[in-house]
């Protein structure tokens, strides 16, 4: 749009840009109350004025380029200049968030300052004069409250306006106001007479000499901002001055100035600029704040919480235990999430389930005529048995169950009892009570009454439906860990995390920085990766950018949550205790890597903003979960249902492409494909065609892993999805629940999707750094995995051998990498 | 192969081209609610300019 209007939100981070950002256009951007959430700029179009764009800034304290998301704003606000400035700052930390006001106002551009959480200030009993800070800092200042939309379009409106005025404004520009006038990076886009009314915060002599400078840059940079660029040439900003070309006689006037006014007021430059800033501020705020004197001195609630929450001993247990707490509501046995998703794979996805709080009894005449249908069930499997131990020539029958393995107790068999047991059939459960038909029952009957082969139907029931229902069956689950963390997140408790996290980072040499990407990544590792850019330290961030795909994302929830529902139903812990291997692969991890060349630096300072605790907003809560759903369920259409149609199409036919029947599976592309690779996989207990197609087709989306090894082991014993798994693992290890935990670990740990590679080849800057990342990620997978398995069969009574003896090397490998002492330049 | 094979297999085949072409296209979509290559995706994952490039504001229209 070549004659839209540009609005640009800018303030601190964690300051509400992006809540506003999503009120004023509809969007629905991710917001997060920890900093850092945006760093890269977003566009939107305000509601109700398709001219004019909104852009959401990433939060920067200042407008010094120290950061990726700092040059992000600086270059935006000072280059390409939009035509307004709508200053968010929070209301509870005004003090604080003036700072960059002052040096937005000093850019020169119309500004209105939208005033934040003043529901939150009203609330405390606070005061704050409008009027005498928008006369300070000569701009427009409303009050909004963008959590609760209130106020926020009335100052977009404001500062489109301004911009508006400042475009058609010629008139008042040859008043001398000058507010409003547009230049590009480049130069006026029209000719300009004065510079804009700009506020003076500084003292007399530091004053004039900032004129000098003014005097001096005339002409090389935009009028409008000539006070801001002849601050940051006072500061010694190296990036401005090398960007105006100043020469060498102009630096050295320039430089006098700077040195007499240093010399008078005993400062550096650079601290002389912070210190009257703030100065400034004070005074200002003497002036405008009115602090509820009830309130003064008093802890308020969110201290009080935090006291116990951030406790030096305390912190690490609850939030371990608020760990646990979300992986019990999502794996435990008979807890929420395993209910939901048993009715989900069995009912609502496959063949369909009796509706709750309605009887169940049996309708139709015959064998099971008021019989309950898990009574009706049990009585066919009886006949079955009676039927099997009469063929077999036994006396005595007996039930056992698939789960349990428990027998029941045994029965006697005669003729009479064989005769009858053999007329039972299967009892349908459309006859018992309200039944309502699954989706794939409602597939496979279209199917069969459409006359479909048996082929085409095995596409549809077994390839394409059967791998998106194995991760459709898991929503229940993701959607519980995504609701609780939306809740800790809403809530303020997550940014209390990061704080807690910083401080163990910190004991290893760690910034609490590189926490925030991992935080992120626990709903999905591309954007973790991408919020390492708030990082400035280069090689901090390169390990950060390494490590933070460690922790389990959405996807990989799904892998933890099939194997914890089929082999740790009554160790629900399992689950929890991914996270928590997950953040320790990440600290050790990093103190290993710090002690390499390649990454020794000093920890970087961690500044963290803690938000008031509130109770979360239903809509906050929703609209977090739901966003994250919605892209899990869009991936289970438009990445799993392609992915399963080409695996079934590799498992169907040979290299000559001739049709297999299901028995001769082993002759498929699929089979010899994984076969190739299985011999990878060995030493980790799932050396077979089917765990290495699922684990190499994990690297699609990792949670095609579940779908591919729904598809793989559908020819093994079993009635179930899952239980043909359970029988998969069996067949391929004497020890089925420690192979099951080495593939979880290993696809869990080992590098992530494909796309989020591609972001870490991308962010890493070079190809020999996003090899370098896949290649620690496949050795701490492959390694843990091992271990996990060679020393459980060990520790189970398997014996000692090759594998074993090498993943105890790998094991001291890594403790040596950890444990020895740090290099001598990395100390100092 | 009768006709109703032959259609059912054109659909589930056609879908999943479908699927492929529009992930090759938009990019895929992530946990976070939005596409990878779409900037009002509202993930963060669209990031530098070739994210922008590709990016068509999915609000705020009116």
């Amino acid at each position: 749009m070549a004659n839209s209007v540009k609005i640009a939100l800018a303030g601190n981070p964690n300051s509400g840009k992006t809540t506003l950002f999503n009120a004023l256009t509809g969007s629905e951007q991710y917001v997060g109350n920890w900093p850092g959430v945006t760093v890269e700029k977003k566009d939107g179009i305000l509601a109700g004025h398709r001219e004019v764009v909104i852009q959401d800034l990433p939060g920067i304290y200042s407008l010094s380029p120290y950061s990726t998301e700092e040059k992000v704003s600086r270059r935006f606000l000072v280059e390409e200049g939009p035509d307004a400035i709508l200053n968010i700052v929070d209301g509870t930390n005004i003090e604080r968030n003036l700072y960059l006001s002052t040096q937005l106002a000093e850019l020169g551009l119309p500004m209105v300052m939208a005033v934040n959480m003043m529901d939150v200030v009203r609330k405390n009993g606070d005061k704050i004069d409008f009027e005498k800070i928008a006369k300070a800092l000569r701009c427009e200042v409303i009050g909004i409250s963008a959590l609760k939309n209130e106020g926020g379009q009335e100052a977009a409106e404001k500062a489109v306006a301004m911009a508006k005025c400042g475009e058609q404004g010629i008139g008042k520009r040859e008043e001398g106001t000058g507010n409003g006038e547009r230049g590009t990076g480049n130069g006026e886009r029209r000719g300009l007479r004065r510079a804009p009314e700009v506020p003076h915060v500084f003292s007399g002599s530091v004053e004039h000499a900032i004129a000098h400078i003014e005097e001096s840059i005339q002409g090389k940079v935009p009028l409008r901002s000539i006070r801001w660029y002849a601050i940051k040439v006072f500061e010694r900003d190296r990036e401005v001055i090398n960007r105006i070309g100043l020469g060498v006689g102009e630096m050295k006037h320039i430089e006098e100035h700077i040195r007499d006014c240093e010399k008078e007021l005993g400062d550096d430059a650079e601290s002389i600029i912070t210190n009257q800033r703030y100065d400034f501020i004070q005074r200002l705020m003497d002036k405008s704040l009115a602090l509820n004197e009830k309130r003064k001195g008093k802890a308020t609630l969110s201290d009080r919480i935090d006291k116990v929450v951030t406790h030096r001993i305390w912190a690490i247990p609850i939030f371990i235990l608020s760990l646990c707490a979300m992986w019990w509501l999502a794996v435990a046995e008979n807890g929420p999430g395993t209910l939901l998703t048993d009715w989900a794979n069995d009912g609502f996805l496959a063949d369909g389930w009796h509706l709750p709080f309605t009887t169940h009894e049996c309708r139709e005449e015959g064998r099971y005529k008021g019989m309950e249908f898990e009574e009706a069930q049990e009585e066919f499997a009886k006949a079955e048995a009676t039927v099997q131990a009469w063929e077999a020539g036994e006396k005595k029958a007996s039930i056992e169950d698939e789960e349990t393995g428990e027998t029941s107790e045994e029965w006697d068999v005669d003729e009479a009892a064989y005769n009858a047991a053999k007329e039972a059939k299967e009892p349908d459960p459309s006859q018992f009570g309200v039944w309502v038909p699954g989706i794939g029952a409602l597939i496979t009957g279209a199917l069969e009454r459409s006359g479909v082969s048996d082929t085409v139907k095995s596409l549809v029931v077994d390839g394409a439906w059967g791998g998106v229902a194995t991760v459709l069956g898991f929503v229940p689950v993701i959607f519980i860990v995504f609701l609780f963390l939306a809740f800790l997140e809403d809530c303020g408790y997550m940014a209390r995390v990061a704080f807690i996290m910083d401080r163990i980072f910190r004991k290893f040499g760690l910034s609490g920085k590189s926490f925030i990407p991992i935080l992120i990544g626990k709903g999905c590792g591309v954007p973790a990766v991408m919020a390492t850019r708030t990082i400035e330290n280069e090689r901090a961030r390169r390990m950060t950018t390494i490590l933070a795909t460690f922790i389990p994302c959405g996807a990989k929830t799904v892998i933890i949550a099939m194997f914890a529902a089929l082999f740790f139903r009554e160790q629900w812990y399992v689950a929890a205790l991914m996270d928590v291997v997950g953040i320790a692969i990440i600290i050790l991890g990093g103190v290993a890597l710090k002690k390499t060349r390649l990454f020794k630096d000093e920890a970087a300072s961690f500044v963290l903003e803690l938000p008031a605790y509130h109770p979360p907003t239903i809509s906050g809560v929703w609209h977090h979960t739901w966003n994250r759903l919605k892209g899990y369920i869009l991936k289970a259409g438009l990445i799993i249902f392609p992915a399963c149609v080409f695996l079934w199409f590799v498992m169907h036919f040979d290299w000559s492409l001739n049709l297999l029947a299901d028995e001769e599976i082993e002759k498929s592309i699929l089979h010899d494909l994984g076969s190739w690779i299985a011999w990878f996989f060995e030493p980790l207990g799932f050396g077979s065609w089917q765990g290495a197609a699922a684990s190499v087709s994990a690297e699609i989306a990792k949670e095609q892993a579940t779908a591919t090894l729904g598809l793989v082991a559908a020819n093994m014993g079993g009635a179930t999805t899952g239980s043909h798994i359970q029988a998969l693992f069996g067949a391929v290890s004497d020890f089925p629940k420690l192979a099951a935990l080495s593939f979880m670990v290993f696809n869990l740990f080992v590098p992530p999707c494909m796309v989020a590679i591609a972001v870490t080849f991308r962010e890493m800057g070079s190809q020999k750094w996003g090899w370098f990342a896949v290649g620690f990620q496949l050795f701490v997978g492959y390694a843990l995995a091992l271990s996990v398995y060679r020393l459980g069969v060990l520790f189970a009574g398997g014996g000692f051998g090759i594998w074993t003896a090498l993943a105890v090397v790998v094991d001291l490998f890594c403790l040596w990498a950890i444990f020895r002492p740090a290099r001598k330049e990395a100390a100092k | 192969m009768n006709a109703a094979s032959a259609i059912v297999l054109a659909a589930v085949v056609a879908f999943a081209a479908l699927a492929v072409w529009r992930v090759m296209k938009k990019g895929a979509p992530c946990e976070c609610g939005g596409t990878r290559k779409s900037c009002g995706c509202g993930c963060g994952c669209c990031g530098g300019a070739e994210g922008r490039d590709n990016a068509s504001p999915k609000a705020g229209q009116d």
